[in-house]
This record gives structure tokens, C-alpha cells and sequence, in this order.
């Protein structure tokens, strides 16, 4: 089954035509759009970083770590579904263009393995958090926050490569 | 004045350099945003703990202990990658409005968090306690988390307004 009249569907409707700015009054409401995508995204990034420098032993370390996952992370998820929700729109706007994109799909490997990451760290070394919850994470911890670190950082490189191929 | 040295700068080696490796642009922005990503994340934890929204945990003045020696270390990252964004695309920068009234918030947010941080160092209990906490820290709060908003929502408009004044 091919994906593409789904895509041109989707393009083809009201709200995406809105988001690319072909109807009248809607020519800001991609950068708009963008723009707050990037404010989210910020968010999320800015405080995974937090806490994938406190996996690393590098920052932080004042906290528990599962102390500093529960004052932060609540943050991330929440900026998480705003940056979705802008992001969703921006892709409808050109749903078949950015399905093809090379460094769109990368950005999308990378989100993939990312979560991957973050559920074998939950379930492994997260379990046992408690003997090392204040102190130096094992070398499983640093591992998942060096990944997380690398993996995010791919997520905004491909990010801002995709708005440099789009045609 | 500013147009024509924009237009020399445009045309120096370095900058020639620079627009000659179409990798170096968008890697650059990448960095800029991981760098931008972190500093506002750090001022919103703080702020927020400022205006007394979220959960318990760190005072103010750990909080800060921690996270404002990082957020140099972002703003020297962002300004070394804004550096490069400016020798490469000169003209796009210098005629945009949008570019001024960011590097005019950017100082105005790194006076303030300086201020604030020097504060904090010397009266840390006076901080850390809400009810004693100098009037002026909500303030604060607001007006740098305002800034930081209006910094990235500048930094995306360069791109899409420069076109209209060069």
C-alpha cells in the first residue's frame, strides 16, 4: 500500500493550505508556527540536557536523580507535545515533500532510537536507582545519558537540515 | 554606514570561506539552537522557581548554583556560532531590524542574569526564602523570561524579514 495519496490528502486539506500560507491572511503562520515549535523544542532539549548531564556525573549533582527527574522532566513531556502538535501542523502543510526528505527521516531515526534508549534505561539501570540515586550513576547510566545527549542533539541538527533541503 | 560595511564584509576571504561549504551554515545554526535550548531552559527553571510555580526540591540559590555557571558556558557557544552566522550572511544580519532588537535583548538578559546572580551569591538566604525574598525577583523572573521568548522569536524572524530591507 502506498503512503503518497494519503500524504497529498492531507497537503490537500483546509489547515494545510492555512499553515503554508495560501489563504488569504495566513502568510505569518508558518514562521508563526515555527517559531513556537522552536520555543518547545528548546524546552525539550534544554532540560533533557539537564538531566542526561546529571546521568553523566557532569552537572547537577547536588540532586538525587530521581529527585531531579521529577522536577524537570514533567517539562520536557509537556514542551514534548507542544513541539508535536507545531511540528504536525508544519509537516500537513507539505506532508508529501517532507515524507520524501532524507534529513526528515533522519530526524525521525533519531527520535525513534532516542526513545529506545529512554525505556532501556528505565527498565534497566533506573530500577536499581536507588543505589546509586544520589551519588556517581553507574557506568549503564552514563552510557544512556551520553546516547540521549547525542541522540537529541541529531534530532536538531536534522531538524534544522531539513529547512535548508525542503524544495 | 552599516550597509557598506556589510557589503565588505560580505566580501572578505573569511567570510567567502565560509559561504563556500554549504555544511557550515546549517551546522552552525544546529549548535546555535543546542546552545539557545539550554540557556532558556536553565532561565525558565529558575524563573519559574522564582514566581513560585512547580514542585519543591532545590532552593533558588542551588538551583542557581548550578545552572548559571552553565548558562555562560551556552552564551559563550551562542555568541561564538552568532559570530560565525554573522561573518558568513553579513548583509541578511546587519539591515534586519529583527537582528538589532535581538542583540539588544541579549544584552539587556545577560546584565540581568549577571545582576542577579552577583545578588543571589551574597544574600543566598535572604533568597531562598519566599517570604524575605527581595520584591524585584518576580520581576525578574517575568521580564527574563519575556526576553528569552522574544530572542528566539527574533532569531527565527531574521530569516524570514531580512529579504525586505536588503
Amino acid at each position: 500500500m502506498s503512503l503518497a495519496p494519503l500524504l497529498a490528502t492531507i497537503k490537500g486539506w483546509p489547515i494545510s493550505a492555512a499553515v503554508r500560507g495560501d489563504l488569504p491572511g495566513t502568510e505569518w503562520l508558518f514562521p508563526i508556527i515555527e517559531t513556537l515549535h522552536v520555543i518547545a523544542l528548546a524546552t525539550v532539549l534544554g532540560t533533557i540536557v539537564m538531566v542526561d548531564l546529571r546521568l553523566l556525573g557532569i552537572a547537577s549533582r547536588e540532586s538525587a536523580v530521581s529527585q531531579l527527574s521529577r522536577e524537570i522532566l514533567p517539562w520536557t513531556w509537556t514542551a514534548w507535545c507542544a513541539a508535536a502538535v507545531f511540528g504536525t501542523l508544519m509537516f500537513m502543510s507539505n506532508a508529501t515533500a517532507y515524507a520524501g526528505n532524507l534529513q526528515f527521516r533522519l530526524k525521525f531515526v533519531c527520535m525513534g532510537l532516542a526513545a529506545l534508549n529512554m525505556l532501556s534505561f528505565h527498565f534497566g539501570p533506573y530500577r536499581r536507582v536507588a543505589l546509586w540515586d544520589s551519588g556517581e550513576p553507574p557506568p549503564s547510566a552514563k552510557l544512556a545519558g551520553a546516547l540521549s545527549l547525542a541522540l537529541w542533539i541529531g534530532v536538531v541538527f536534522f531538524g534544522r537540515w531539513t529547512g535548508f533541503t525542503m524544495t | 554606514m552599516l550597509r557598506p560595511f556589510a557589503d565588505w564584509l560580505d566580501k572578505t576571504p573569511l567570510s567567502q570561506a565560509l559561504q563556500n561549504h554549504l555544511w557550515i551554515i546549517p551546522t552552525s545554526q544546529s549548535i546555535h539552537i543546542v546552545a539557545v535550548s539550554v540557556l532558556f531552559a536553565s532561565a525558565c527553571v529558575i524563573n519559574l522557581r522564582l514566581l513560585g510555580v512547580g514542585r519543591g526540591g532545590r532552593s533558588v540559590s542551588t538551583l542557581s548554583a548550578t545552572l548559571v555557571p552553565w548558562m555562560w558556558r551556552a552564551l559563550a557557544v551562542l555568541l561564538c556560532t552568532g559570530a560565525i552566522q554573522i561573518i558568513a550572511e553579513p548583509v541578511r544580519q546587519f539591515v534586519t531590524p529583527a537582528f538589532w532588537a535581538k542583540m539588544t535583548m541579549i544584552v539587556i538578559v545577560a546584565t540581568m542574569t549577571y545582576l542577579y546572580a552577583r545578588s543571589l551569591r551574597r544574600n543566598a538566604p535572604l533568597w531562598d526564602t519566599p517570604a524575605t525574598r527581595p520584591a524585584s525577583a518576580k520581576f525578574f523572573a517575568v521580564i527574563s523570561t519575556l526576553l528569552w521568548l522574544g530572542i528566539i522569536a527574533c532569531g527565527r524572524f531574521i530569516g524570514y524579514t531580512w529579504s525586505f530591507y536588503a
